[in-house]
């Protein structure tokens, strides 16, 4: 309920899922979810595996289309106040809008500079100078500027692991997005990268708002500011982070904060 | 849980000893299948090894071979003749056009007169066909002794009337006026064996003809004159030169015959040497003291050739100054466009032609007969030689180039039109197609695979060639160069051929690429907004480029080694093709290394030079695939950094 109180006073919440349920084909995967990202925030999705958080990640910049047979049944999900599956809504202009950063690094096999630069020409930017502008603000935003700036042309595939990750934090901030969805960013890290991915996104979430997935409730709580809780498709809690983990409301949140599943 | 029994155990010495029951002579049967499976997959490097040396073993013969034939070919002295008879072959291109244009010149008067009277002759000749047999009869009949008048005459009135049966037959052609078919129809019926006279209207168009060609020989008299001094000035340059030629071949064929007879008594000579029967060895000495010859004099016959040195020069120079004259005096203008376009080329070539003459005169002098022939200008003899000339009386010359350029011409055209059909189609069908789509691209492309290339070629001869000659004849395409093209079999019709053979390795191998590009950065694409295209072509297609590239490479090695094809469609001229056409070359005949291996091969004699040539031509194009198949290889290792 705290939830509830705290939108009134701050601006109309960036992405808002309303009663949704999503299916792959027959077999439905979301149950009646109802979800609120506040501006400039991180939200964390956590949960059992196979329990949707990823799919729910995935309905916000419409991922999903990409699976064939796979649909919102009811409901609807709602970015900037504007409902995401209209027919008028471009799928481009969303995805500039929200952006995402992968489970496993993925910058292409192109130089540093190209990664970061991809979304803008994409989205039609040839001038040098923006381009240039652009690459550096998002480096820079990714803590990657100083680590680079001397070889922006080198093939972005012979950075560390961790700086990969980094990169691609850079190429989805380069559009200047309002939304940043991170599908378990750290999985495949070490602990130190981790630890520098984790500061970052509290630098991040001054610019803009971050969903992030992860299965590692203590990066939850030391990362978000509100928490979901989701299980077999259903949200069984959604509160702010040290309230959920301290207090939970539901006695599923508590035996899976605890460890011990029935 | 302790419910179940506990097997007993084996004394501990035996749970380490190794099993001896199954053993197949002594080896453990795991390591023969391993030998077994092992030793297959050595036999294809085998193989390998053994193609290598047999080529080389066969081929590199060829080196010492060919520089024993150029040696005689210098030593004779026929080397010597080819400095002033390979610029004068030119000669012959000259006359013949100045020859054009003369008589499209005489044609503009003389045409109609021609035309009657070659329309009166073939219409004689009809009826002359078609009354064979009483003609026959009567002549027989005549030539009788003594003569039987009444046979004769009822010969010659069944003549008479198959003549005019068959005058009245004929088509006259609309050259003729009313009058003139009526007087030639009675004409026709009234020919006999005896009269060898032409009748007279056919004898007045004769008349008319010589009149109208004398009128225009004087209206062209400056054309005329220039072509017949030109045509005169060759001769006596052009006997002087057959004497010498004659002599060296004479000496030429003199020196092999030697050598070939030196080299049978060697090898009898040394059969008897280890013979040990004394009667065989007897009979063995004894047929190599037969097989001796006269060792030819080389200095000697060379001097008779050299000695005329001086007198060929002063031919050669005449030569040119009467050329050049009969240049100066070709006059401005001709009978036709045609004939006029042929005069000036004629005109500005023959001053070109004459320097080359002189220049080839100045030669001569540097010419030693001796000079020995290093195995290096042997290699660049065959390497870089422009000619490929088989079975010549003169001498044989194995130049490499014109197969080499055939070779690349038509792999060139192939990889062209192939490349973007396969690469395209494996984006499409890897992108964009639908799964029932897949399904049925994928197989029909793979297929092409199976059609036996001669089925291939036999299309190209039916189908392919008889196609682009009429649309090379189609009027709104004339601006295409090349056309309309003289020959059905060429290169390009041998390229689209080869580019169709290699479309299913390139589409799968591109495809394959394609398929290996990891799908998390087409997850990143899309993450980022990009639409379908713009994934394939900023994503997709450069980090499978690799693949794509090897896959050309490939096929460029496919359409390389390919035979059938363009043994049956290519054309096979041994020329160089004729560059100075432009892109239109494309559209000339060629030959290549593979066509001329498979098209020789079989006709040559075993361990002769041209044999060792085909070998040696073998060697190139199998070091070309393994070349172009390592390039592949290495480029698919340069750029696969999602490997890395």
């Amino acid at each position: 309920m705290s939830a509830d109180s705290t939108a009134q006073s701050t601006p109309p919440p960036v992405v808002q899922v309303r009663d949704m349920d999503f299916s792959y084909g027959a077999s439905k995967a979301l149950f009646d979810i109802n979800l609120k990202v506040e501006y400039h925030r991180v939200t964390a999705l956590i949960g059992p595996s196979g329990c949707g958080k990823s799919t729910l990640l995935r309905c916000i910049n419409r991922m999903n289309d990409r699976v064939p047979s796979a649909r919102v049944t009811k409901g609807e999900v709602l970015v900037k106040g504007k409902n995401i599956h209209d027919a008028d809504v471009d799928l481009t202009q969303l995805r500039k809008q929200v952006g995402m950063v992968f489970q496993k690094s993925n910058p292409f096999p192109k130089s540093i500079y190209e990664n970061v630069a991809y979304g803008l020409r994409i989205h039609g930017e040839k001038n040098k100078s923006v381009l240039d502008e652009a690459v550096e603000r998002s480096l820079s935003h990714a803590a990657l500027w100083e680590e680079l700036k001397d070889r922006l042309h080198a093939n972005a595939l012979a950075l560390s692991g961790g700086q990969q990750q980094r990169l691609c934090i850079a190429r989805a901030i380069a559009t200047v997005p309002d939304v940043l969805l991170m599908d378990e960013p750290c999985s495949a890290l070490d602990p130190i990268s981790t630890l520098k991915i984790e500061e970052l996104m509290h630098q991040l979430a001054k610019e803009f708002t971050v969903v992030i997935v992860t299965h590692n409730m203590q990066q939850a709580v030391r990362v978000s500011d509100y928490t979901a809780f989701l299980h077999l498709g259903k949200l069984v809690e959604f509160a702010p982070t040290e309230e959920l983990f301290t207090n939970p409301r539901e006695k599923l949140t508590e035996s899976y904060l605890r460890g011990t599943f029935s | 849980m302790n419910s179940l029994p506990t097997p007993s155990r084996p004394p501990l010495r035996s749970v380490l000893l190794r099993s001896r029951k199954h053993t197949i002579l002594g080896v453990d049967p795991q390591k023969l299948i391993k030998y077994f499976f092992g030793s297959n997959a050595s036999v294809a490097i085998i193989v390998l090894v053994l193609i290598m040396v047999f080529l080389l073993r066969e081929g590199i013969d060829f080196l010492p071979t060919y520089q024993r034939e150029l040696q005689t070919y210098r030593r004779a002295g026929l080397e010597f003749c080819d400095i002033i008879d390979q610029p004068l072959q030119r000669n012959q291109a000259l006359s013949s056009s100045l020859r054009q244009a003369v008589s499209a010149s005489l044609e503009t008067l003389s045409k109609p007169a021609r035309d009657r009277r070659d329309a009166a002759f073939l219409l004689k000749r009809q009826v002359e066909d078609k009354t064979a047999r009483p003609r026959e009869s009567l002549t027989q009949a005549l030539e009788k002794t003594p003569p039987a008048p009444e046979q004769i005459e009822v010969f010659r009135r069944e003549l008479a009337e198959a003549s005019a049966a068959a005058a009245k037959a004929l088509e006259y052609p609309a050259v003729f006026s009313a009058a003139e078919r009526e007087q030639l129809q009675r004409e026709f019926s009234a020919l006999t064996p005896e009269v060898t006279d032409l009748p007279p209207l056919v004898q007045k168009l004769v008349a008319d003809f010589s009149a109208k060609d004398r009128e225009a020989r004087t209206k062209f008299a400056a054309l005329v004159t220039a072509q017949e001094e030109f045509e005169e000035a060759t001769e006596p340059l052009q006997e002087v030169v057959d004497e010498l030629k004659a002599k060296a071949l004479e000496t030429k064929e003199k020196a092999v015959e030697f050598e070939v007879l030196e080299t049978n008594r060697k090898r009898l000579l040394e059969a008897a040497a280890t013979e040990t029967d004394p009667k065989e060895k007897a009979s063995l000495t004894k047929e190599a003291e037969e097989s001796v010859s006269e060792a030819v004099d080389l200095e000697e016959s060379i001097k008779e050739i050299t000695g005329r040195t001086a007198e060929l020069r002063e031919q050669v120079e005449k030569y040119a100054v009467v050329i050049e004259k009969a240049a100066a005096d070709l006059p401005k203008d001709a009978g036709t466009g045609a004939a006029r376009t042929l005069v000036n080329d004629v005109r500005e070539g023959i001053p070109v032609h004459a320097r080359e003459m002189r220049a080839a005169a100045g030669k001569l002098e540097g010419w030693r007969w001796d000079k020995p022939v290093s195995i290096f200008s042997v290699i660049g003899a065959f390497f870089f030689g422009t000619q490929w000339i088989t079975n010549s009386s003169w001498q044989d010359f194995f130049g490499f180039v014109p197969l080499l350029t055939g070779s690349l011409v038509i792999a060139a055209i192939a990889i062209l039109i192939a490349t973007p059909v396969s690469v395209v189609a494996a984006i499409y069908t890897n992108q964009f197609a639908s799964e029932r789509e897949k399904e049925m691209i994928k197989p029909v492309i793979e297929f092409i695979q199976a059609i036996p290339s001669v089925v291939l070629g036999f299309i190209g001869i039916s189908l392919v060639g008889n196609l682009i000659k009429d649309v090379s004849e189609w009027s709104w395409l004339q601006w295409v160069p090349g056309f309309p093209i003289q020959e059905r079999l060429n290169m390009f019709n041998a390229g689209c051929l080869l580019a169709f053979m290699a479309v299913p390795t390139m589409f799968s191998l591109s495809e394959d690429a394609l398929n290996n590009v990891p799908r998390a950065y087409i997850d990143a694409s899309d993450a980022l907004g990009a639409t379908k295209l713009q994934t394939v072509f900023r994503v997709i297609v450069p980090a499978g480029i690799s693949g794509i590239l090897s896959a050309i490479l490939l096929g460029l090695g496919r359409v390389v080694g390919e035979t059938m094809v363009v043994l049956l469609v290519a054309g096979n001229r041994i020329a160089i093709p004729d560059f100075s056409a432009g892109p239109g070359v494309i559209f000339h005949p060629a030959h290549t290394l593979t066509g001329i291996i498979a098209q020789e091969l079989g006709e040559v004699s075993r361990g002769s030079s041209h044999w060792q040539a085909l070998f040696m031509v073998g060697i190139v194009l199998f070091a070309i695939s393994l070349l172009v198949n390592w390039c592949a290889r290495a480029v698919a290792r340069r750029f696969e950094p999602h490997k890395a």
